[in-house]
């Protein structure tokens, strides 16, 4: 068995949104990279989700026999907010993640991911439905949303209670890396013109092996002080802000927890030139994931498509190939 | 964050019906990156060489089936702006634009459950009318 690899189709939204590829040439492509599954959107590649129409379904099953790719994980997100004078009520959203239940077990998943911040008390009205259906439910763990925030604790203390291997979690890398993402800092530099002491700041505050996010929990603070002070302009504002997104975690922070990891996020900012990440070391999370027997897929997740300058064309392609060769050579390394 | 996703360009022109010209249009792609309900679209704005078009001058379609206001949109939970289907953005003004050069400006903004602020994209074009 071993690690096995996917795409978050995510990461190729743009080739999709531009009508530059459609679902069955994305599937096809990344299957032709050497990819073992995929993980959808079903809200971004199929239409009418979560009650998709019978011919849509027929198009999905027709693409999926055609590639004999495996599905990884089906990722969504409930709609709470549906209304704009209300917030879903709690038997509504129920009735809307069991819809999602059954069209993820129609598609053929196993898994999904449930973005951020989906309520821990829909666990246990559910449970009954994912196991009829055979069908996970897990909260990404994404850095600045994840460990210490309240919402998703309280997710991980009702996975615990429930102690079900149909409720868990999908880590996500943002939480592991070291060192701010360096398209983050060009771009916002290029397009802003940032502070050069923030810059600097950042990029020390990473190399002692901390971030941000746990500078603010530590001192109880929205934003660490020295921070806010090399804050110049509006544009160091907003770099600075979006910093507490990138988390700088041991790996060990996932110790205890092992058996509830359904599934991994391979989120990544940029390869460079040399195979590498510019921000988060694929090398120690998969050697990681490796030690304690993960045998589930681990799926690259582009983000870089934020981060490129207008003008521009973004290279998912290119970025997930080079994400895709380094760590199934890793994988292949490790597992050899 | 998704201001190339807004107004899609070379879209924009004057639109005819029963031979007279009722307004302008122009297409949108959605500022996100999953398709939602047309009732988490909280808003959309054009502004015509630096004139604000009135919000109840704005007519917005998925389908070019069903034409809504913004105001009758916050109700529409059962049509989806598909992610990577264009939405097409009706300004009722009679005549349209005059031949030549203009500035239109479309501001698009959705609004998810876990981005706490909405997510605003505004793109400006310039665009000929023949």
């Amino acid at each position: 068995m071993g690690i096995k690899t996917s795409v978050s189709l995510y990461s190729l939204q743009y080739q999709y949104l531009l009508g530059k590829m459609n679902l069955d040439e994305i599937i096809g492509f990344v299957k032709s990279i050497g990819a073992d599954g995929i993980e959808l959107l079903p809200d971004q590649m199929l239409h009418g989700t979560p009650t998709p129409s019978e011919e849509t379904y027929e198009m999905w099953d027709k693409i999926i026999a055609k590639h004999k790719i495996g599905l990884a994980c089906d990722d969504i997100f409930l709609n709470t907010n549906l209304y704009l004078n209300r917030t879903l009520t709690k038997r509504e959203c129920v009735d809307l993640m069991k819809q999602e239940i059954l069209m993820a077990h129609r598609l053929g998943f196993k898994a999904m991911r449930l973005v951020s911040f989906i309520p821990a008390w829909i666990l246990a009205p559910c449970l009954e439905t994912a196991e009829k259906y055979d069908v996970s439910m897990n909260i990404e763990i994404h850095g600045g949303l994840g460990f210490d925030c309240p919402k998703t604790e309280e997710y991980i203390n009702e996975m615990m209670r429930l102690d079900s291997p149909y409720v868990g979690i999908v880590p996500d890398t943002s939480l592991f890396c070291r060192r701010a993402p360096k398209i983050v800092t060009e771009y916002c530099d290029t397009m802003f013109g940032l502070n050069p002491d923030l810059v600097k700041y950042v990029d020390e505050v990473f190399a002692s092996g901390t971030d941000f996010f746990a500078i603010s929990e530590k001192i109880g603070l929205e934003m660490d002080p020295k921070l806010k002070s090399l804050i110049k302009c509006p544009g160091d504002e907003f770099y600075a802000r979006n910093l507490n997104g990138y988390e700088n975690r041991p790996l060990s922070c996932m110790d205890g927890l092992e058996k509830y990891i359904k599934h991994f996020h391979f989120k990544l900012y940029r390869m460079e030139e040399d195979g590498t990440e510019c921000a988060i070391n694929f090398r120690e999370v998969l050697e990681y994931l490796h030690k304690f027997g993960y045998e589930g897929y681990v799926s690259t997740e582009y983000e870089g498509n934020r981060w490129i300058l207008p003008g521009n064309e973004i290279p998912e392609k290119e970025q997930v190939s080079a994400h895709q060769k380094h760590i199934q050579g890793i994988i292949k390394e490790l597992e050899a | 964050m998704f201001d190339n996703n807004v107004f899609i360009e070379g879209s924009c022109k004057n639109v005819e019906e029963n031979g007279k010209i009722i307004g302008i249009e122009m297409q949108t792609h959605i500022t996100y990156y999953r398709g939602i309900p047309l009732s988490m679209v909280n808003y959309m704005d054009v502004e015509v060489d630096g004139k604000k078009i009135p919000r109840e001058d704005l007519r917005i379609a998925v389908d070019e089936f069903d034409w809504f206001t913004l105001k009758e949109m916050e109700t529409v939970t059962t049509i989806k702006w598909e992610y990577g289907t264009p939405a097409t953005v009706r300004v009722l003004m009679d005549g349209g634009l005059t031949p030549g050069e203009h500035d239109v400006k479309l501001t698009v903004c959705t609004r998810t459950a876990y981005i706490p602020i909405p997510i605003e994209g505004v793109m400006t074009r310039k665009v000929t009318i023949h």
